[in-house]
């Protein structure tokens, strides 16, 4: 079991293999994308994510340069996860003052924004030169995608974490500041949704 | 279906999504690491004992330095008591001016100081 970073410990004694600059940048490198992807299935907003995971990395990178290369994915996956629940917090309190301001007719009147923004713009070139069996994978990864995004925010934080970050139960307990048993339920929970979803349209794995 | 082996079919479909992602989100990414990474420092070692980021080493130095700023005065008034202490002790002033008193009174003639006897004399007389 790797060893949980701390954020009280601000020196290291010294026979620890630190990061160096290269060990960070490849790590942020490995993680980036992956990064990306589960703050777009928490948040559903790709600009609200590329937010997210640039905080976590330049936090990683400033805050924590004297840790050590095995602490990191715990330590960036902490922080990913604080940046993801500070957007929520951000996102309510900034609701709460929109619907406010739209009782009192100040302000929303943009609210529903022009829906040609909105609309998911189709990679042609992709789809067009794609054969049969392509198509079919995408159509998987794009309903697995949804199914995903669709767990509550506990419930895909856990199996995210476990089975795509292949931590484990401890370590996405300290991540998730929770008890181990939480996130035996949380994922035992996500695990059968998804299943029951990707059944219900027809996929197995 | 287990839970650890669903999770395992899972993992390469949402590892097909990640490298999927879109050239522009890419290159943001990307800058954005190139961003963090102009924000990191190399740790830096004090006293060969422990390591501490850049920050901390700075703010360190800084205390450092000014406290040792305070203790210059300090220091410099007893490096001068130190030195004046080190320095041969000068003759007693009553026997100077005892000497100067019989000089005026010319009890003693002062080319009695020209004579290499009595000045021998004289410093046998002091011992």
């Amino acid at each position: 079991m790797l060893p949980f970073a701390h954020r009280a410990g601000i020196a290291r004694i010294e026979g620890e293999a630190l990061a160096t600059r290269k060990e960070m940048s490849d790590f942020l490198a490995s993680v980036e994308r992956r990064a990306f992807k589960q703050s777009v299935y928490a948040v559903h907003d790709e600009e609200a994510a590329l937010d997210i995971v640039q905080d976590a990395m330049l936090r990683l990178a400033e805050k924590y340069p004297e840790r050590p290369p095995e602490e990191l994915p715990l330590l960036f996956q902490r922080i990913l996860q604080n940046a993801i629940r500070d957007y929520f917090r951000r996102s309510k309190v900034r609701s709460t003052w929109t619907t406010l301001l739209s009782a009192m007719g100040l302000g929303g009147e943009d609210e529903d924004g022009d829906p040609l923004e909105t609309m998911e713009i189709l990679d042609e070139a992709n789809v067009s030169a794609s054969p049969a069996s392509q198509l079919e994978q995408s159509q998987v990864m794009a309903t697995i995608e949804e199914a995903v995004q669709s767990l509550p925010e506990r419930q895909r934080e856990a199996f995210m974490l476990r089975y795509w970050e292949e931590l484990d139960v401890s370590e996405t307990a300290k991540v998730m500041g929770c008890s181990e048993g939480s996130v035996k339920t949380h994922c035992s929970r996500a695990t059968h949704a998804l299943a029951k979803i990707l059944k219900s349209k027809g996929i197995s794995l | 279906m287990k839970e650890k082996e669903f999770g395992d079919k899972i993992k390469p479909w949402l590892d097909r999504a990640a490298a999927g992602v879109g050239e522009m989100q890419a290159t943001r990414l990307k800058s954005a690491r190139l961003r963090a990474m102009d924000a990191y420092r190399e740790p830096v070692r004090l006293l060969g004992l422990v390591t501490v980021n850049a920050g901390m080493a700075q703010t360190l130095r800084y205390s450092v330095l000014q406290r040792a700023l305070l203790f210059v005065p300090v220091l410099a008034l007893l490096a001068v008591l130190a030195v004046r202490s080190l320095e041969p002790a000068e003759p007693d002033v009553g026997e100077l001016a005892e000497l100067d008193a019989l000089l005026l009174t010319q009890e003693l003639p002062p080319d009695a100081f020209l004579d290499k006897d009595f000045r021998s004399w004289l410093r046998k007389s002091q011992r």
